[in-house]
């Protein structure tokens, strides 16, 4: 033992003045942590516990159920089902090819696409953004994605609302769809909507298409927000904690969104969409009360909205986008067509309000006219022979409107036949209404360049060359024939009511314009002009040889036109020998317009029938159908009066030639 | 010796043993609630370990504070040379967890050699510093020269293991130790350059990416706040949210939904912040203080400079382990995987800890001879 060890407190003072240091230094850090603390814990405390609270409490947005879409009666055409769906937080994922690896099969999803998907939101949207990575889920897919749900953090299976179309493929383009909000949309829905204190976010279900589109504001209700307490995971987590504010935090209600009733009935709907499908035809009908309430309104073929509720596969939506028939277009209002024979009543409208000829005047009509420089022909190559305009235009004489197109010309077609209102919008609340083409020498210099050809005058006079209508217009133009001069609006949203039935928005039917009072441009067609011309559309259907005269609804007498629109020019039926041995894209489109009772109208119906070849049997027996649909509702004992006196309910077999 | 017999309650410090009582309590009423959150199923049982461990440390406290830190001078060289060997044997064919190869297996018992290895600098220099020094103008090179070389020699094996934390902790206490002896001015000066040259050099060549990419997320944590900046943005957030009183035992949401990394070792404080508020964080940190002010003053009465020597060594440990664990908890240094004495969980931790304090107790214990 050396000496240094035994105790020697002398020796340990050589030390003593190096203490002092030490304890400064102590104090010093003492003093700059107790600082720190009051930085962090007293003057930032308030906003750091809100951020421990963001950490904790997870906000979740509830989606308003949607407004119903309701039938003129109450009936539900678009509605709300209670449902499930997987939602991934990608922020608190570590793994996501592992996850996808598990998650995918479960819910019937390739794996690499899902980790695909995740990867790329998390790429643009950021890792807080969640993906909804399939909606509807079956109960199976529930229950087992639950069963997984500890070992994947981020995962949730919330409750969602699938919007149900139980009406399916029809009338969907009216309805609508609704599907995930696309970035584009964002913005621009936002844009739209700066005004209404509605703020869309990634995620949200909004309308894509028809009604669910355009009534959006009205039906989306107000979201709610819940919040819920989740751990580092993203796992929900239930402790005694409080929050901030004392207590756990309420959750946000969301307001159902407002209901809105259409003038559709259900009925009448169905009966069109049934009868197309029957006859397996493609194109678009409208059928409207006299005031401009829309009863029905088909396109066909159509797509299921309700594989859009859900989570639409690439390959549906390809075959939709892809298909030449245009399943997703609302046709009714989005596209034209040449009016074909349907346009000739306006022109014998024009004629005789013109005083060219008057319901006497009896004028040659055989199977082809020379005009100008060539033949122009008509369909019946035999000809009609001396015919008044009733015989013209209950047997769709060609030769007969060559020779009123010729005395009138077109721009006095235009004056007329405008007031109709062709070559405009009708004016229904639904977007993208096209107003079609009638055309007049003004135009066609400012449009082509080139002077009116006299020629033209005949092919306009049939309906065919420039002129093009949309469906709705055909049944507006129609329906003031039928009410002698009255154009109205149509109309499809009758009313909206909130949650309560509080009414808080309503439509009335509304008159655009009576035409036999003199309009801005001097003209006006007058009640007795328009009783001609209604007599020969009511022999269209009834006379003995009415284009349309093979299709009775007992006790009910209809007043209509057929019409056939070209696709191709006739040279085409030099090659064919007729129009149904064309491939189908090439044949021909068959108009019917018609209105029932003749004399008392309740009810006009304008059906399209594309390449179906001719108005009658193309388009003619969906008219009769729902005409019939329409009086077997309201009126049976008209029909039951009928079939006593003998009427038959028959469908004769026509010549093509005679359905024009 | 009778008469040391007698007064055997009045020669233990009291003070010492209440101080370090109070921060056992706090260490595990806190400890209590890191490892009983709704998700700890996996780190419960740690709680019931920590009193295993923390039974060992108050017997290795008084088995030092009734031996003579004389008899165990004798064998400082010993144990300083197996605990190096034990490093090298780590280094080669120790366990890894959280990329450090810093454990080896015992089976029962997970040993850190690194943490002992504190201790047996502390021992050694104890042993060596009380030559230096005689005229008390400062040492000099050639004085420091050993000295230094023996905390390098564990300082390097540390480093490589890789574990920054116990590495810095080496030198700082092995630094405390030769500044408390006195180094002249001009070495000191000295120093502060090659240190100057030192950090870039080691930045460059020595520390590893997860080392650098600590140092730049504390520099600006918000840089990634999902990543690297995570565990101090987190930490900051758990610390300030407790605002003034705490939002109480057991409901530290930052801590018990996880949100926490490393919440019952490295972060032990965040808890105790969350829960206990600053009125919790500030009596914790004054009573570490509190126990620091009492052992300088053990140290000043020492019997001996050896004595004085080994008290202000356990000290810097102590302290150097506080400063570091706090300030980073706190947001005022880089993340470092150092344990909070006494509070942190930790086996090889808290026996260390606990040993050392009653070497300190033990140069208490022996005031009372002059």
């Amino acid at each position: 033992m050396r000496s240094e060890y035994i105790s020697n407190p002398e020796e340990a003072r050589d030390y003593l003045s190096r203490y002092k240091l030490f304890y400064y230094f102590v104090f010093f850090t003492l003093t700059i942590f107790v600082l720190r603390l009051v930085w962090l814990q007293v003057i930032s405390g308030r906003e750091l516990r809100q951020f421990s609270e963001k950490n904790r409490v997870k906000q979740n947005k509830i989606a308003a159920p949607r407004g119903l879409i309701l039938d003129r009666d109450g009936r539900a055409l678009v509605e709300n089902l209670p449902g499930f769906e997987a939602i991934i937080s990608p922020q608190y994922i570590d793994d996501i090819k592992k996850m996808s690896a598990e998650i995918g099969p479960v819910i019937g999803l390739d794996a690499d696409k899902v980790a695909d998907r995740i990867q790329k939101s998390k790429r643009v949207n950021g890792p807080f953004t969640n993906i909804r990575l399939k909606d509807n889920l079956s109960r199976e897919e529930v229950f087992r994605l639950k069963r997984l749900r500890m070992d994947v953090p981020g995962l949730e299976i919330r409750e969602s609302i699938v919007r149900h179309y139980p009406l399916k493929e029809n009338g969907a383009q009216v309805f609508g769809y609704v599907g995930e909000i696309s970035k584009k949309e964002l913005e621009k829905l936002n844009a739209k909507y700066l005004n209404d204190n509605l703020i869309l976010e990634q995620g949200d279900i909004v309308g894509k298409s028809g009604l669910e589109e355009f009534l959006e504001k009205k039906i989306r209700g107000a979201d709610g927000q819940s919040f819920i307490q989740v751990d580092a995971h993203g796992r929900e987590t239930v402790t005694k904690i409080p929050n901030i504010y004392g207590e756990q935090i309420k959750d946000l209600e969301p307001i159902h969104g407002h209901s809105a009733t259409l003038t559709i009935d259900k009925d009448i709907q169905n009966a069109a969409y049934e009868s197309f499908t029957k006859l397996n035809r493609i194109g678009s009908l409208v059928a409207m009360k006299p005031n401009g309430e829309i009863l029905a309104w088909v396109n066909a073929p159509s797509f299921d909205p309700n594989d859009f509720a859900t989570e639409i596969s690439s390959k549906t939506w390809g075959k939709l986008i892809n298909d030449p028939f245009k399943p997703l277009r609302n046709k009714a209002i989005q596209d034209h067509f040449s009016p074909g024979s349907t346009f000739k009543p306006f022109v014998a409208l024009a004629a005789l309000q013109d005083k060219v000829i008057t319901d006497k005047t009896v004028l040659y009509a055989p199977g082809k006219f020379f005009f100008g420089n060539r033949w122009y022909h008509n369909h019946n190559k035999n000809g009609e022979g001396y015919i008044t305009v009733y015989d013209a235009i209950e047997r769709s004489s060609n030769v007969f409107m060559f020779q009123l197109g010729i005395k009138l010309g077109v721009d006095k077609m235009y004056n007329y036949i405008s007031l109709l209102g062709l070559g405009s919008k009708t004016g229904i609340e639904m977007d993208r209404e096209v107003s079609g083409r009638l055309p007049n020498s003004k135009w066609k210099l400012a449009a082509t360049g080139e002077e009116w050809q006299p020629g033209e005058d005949l092919s306009t006079a049939i309906g065919q060359g420039f002129v093009t209508v949309s469906p709705i217009q055909m049944a507006i133009a129609y329906n003031t024939i039928a009410t002698e001069g009255k154009v109205v609006k149509p109309f499809i949203v009758k009313k909206v009511t909130d949650h309560e039935g509080k009414i808080l928005f309503e439509r009335f039917p509304t008159e655009v314009r009576d035409i036999t009072l003199p309009q801005p441009n001097g003209y006006k067609i007058d009640p007795e002009t328009f009783k001609i011309v209604k007599e020969a559309m009511r022999r269209v259907a009834n006379g003995a040889h009415g284009t349309a005269r093979g299709l009775r609804i007992p006790g009910v007498e209809m007043a209509g036109k057929t019409g056939t629109a070209q696709v191709m020019s006739f040279s085409a039926d030099q090659i064919y020998s007729s129009c149904e041995a064309r491939p189908i894209h090439m044949r021909h489109h068959g108009w019917y317009v018609a209105w029932a009772p003749w004399d008392k109208p309740e009810i006009t119906v304008a059906a399209l029938a594309q390449h179906s070849c001719h108005g009658n049997p193309g388009a003619a027996p969906i008219v009769r159908d729902v005409i019939e649909a329409y009086f077997k509702k309201h009126h049976p004992e008209m029909i039951a009066q009928g079939l006593k006196i003998g009427i038959k309910h028959v469908t004769e077999k026509l010549k093509p030639s005679d359905g024009e | 010796m009778i008469v040391s017999e007698r007064n055997f309650l009045n020669r233990l410090d009291i003070r010492l043993i209440a101080l370090v009582f109070a921060l056992n309590v706090a260490g595990f009423i806190n400890l209590y609630s890191a490892t009983h959150g709704p998700h700890s199923e996996g780190v419960a049982s740690l709680f019931l370990q920590q009193i295993v461990w923390l039974t060992g440390g108050w017997t290795l406290f008084f088995i030092m504070t009734f031996v003579d830190y004389m008899w165990v001078n004798r064998l400082v060289w010993v144990i300083y040379i197996l605990n190096v060997l034990a490093l090298v044997y780590t280094d080669l064919h120790g366990k890894v967890v959280l990329g450090g190869q810093r454990w080896i297996d015992l089976h029962f018992f997970r040993y850190q050699p690194s943490e002992t290895m504190k201790l047996a600098i502390i021992l050694l220099l104890s042993k060596i510093l009380i030559h230096k020094n005689p005229q008390g103008r400062g040492m000099g090179i050639r004085e420091i020269l050993i000295p230094a070389l023996l905390v390098l020699v564990p300082l390097v094996l540390t480093v490589k293991q890789p574990d920054l934390g116990t590495g810095l902790l080496l030198a700082l206490i092995g630094g405390t130790l030769l500044f408390f002896v006195k180094i002249q001015k001009n070495i000191i000066i000295f120093l502060v350059i090659v240190g100057a040259i030192a950090i870039p050099t080691t930045w460059k060549f020595v520390m590893k990416d997860y080392q650098k990419n600590r140092i730049l997320t504390f520099i600006s944590p918000d840089s990634d706040p999902q990543g690297k900046g995570y565990n101090s943005i987190q930490s900051k957030i758990a610390v300030g949210s407790g605002q003034f009183l705490g939002k109480g035992f057991q409901q530290g949401t930052q801590s018990q939904l996880e949100f926490l990394p490393e919440r019952h070792t490295d972060f032990i404080f965040s808890v105790l912040s969350e829960e206990w508020g600053f009125i919790g964080s500030f009596v914790v940190i004054l009573t570490f203080v509190f126990l620091f002010f009492i052992c300088f003053e053990i140290a000043s009465r020492a019997r001996d400079k050896n004595g004085a020597l080994l008290v202000v060594g356990v000290t810097a440990y102590l302290f150097w382990h506080m400063f570091v664990n706090v300030g980073m908890v706190i947001g005022l240094l880089p993340i470092v995987g150092v344990p909070l004495p006494l509070l942190s969980y930790g086996g090889s931790g808290m026996l260390t800890t606990m040993l050392g304090l009653g070497i300190v107790s033990s140069v208490a214990y022996r005031r009372h001879l002059f």
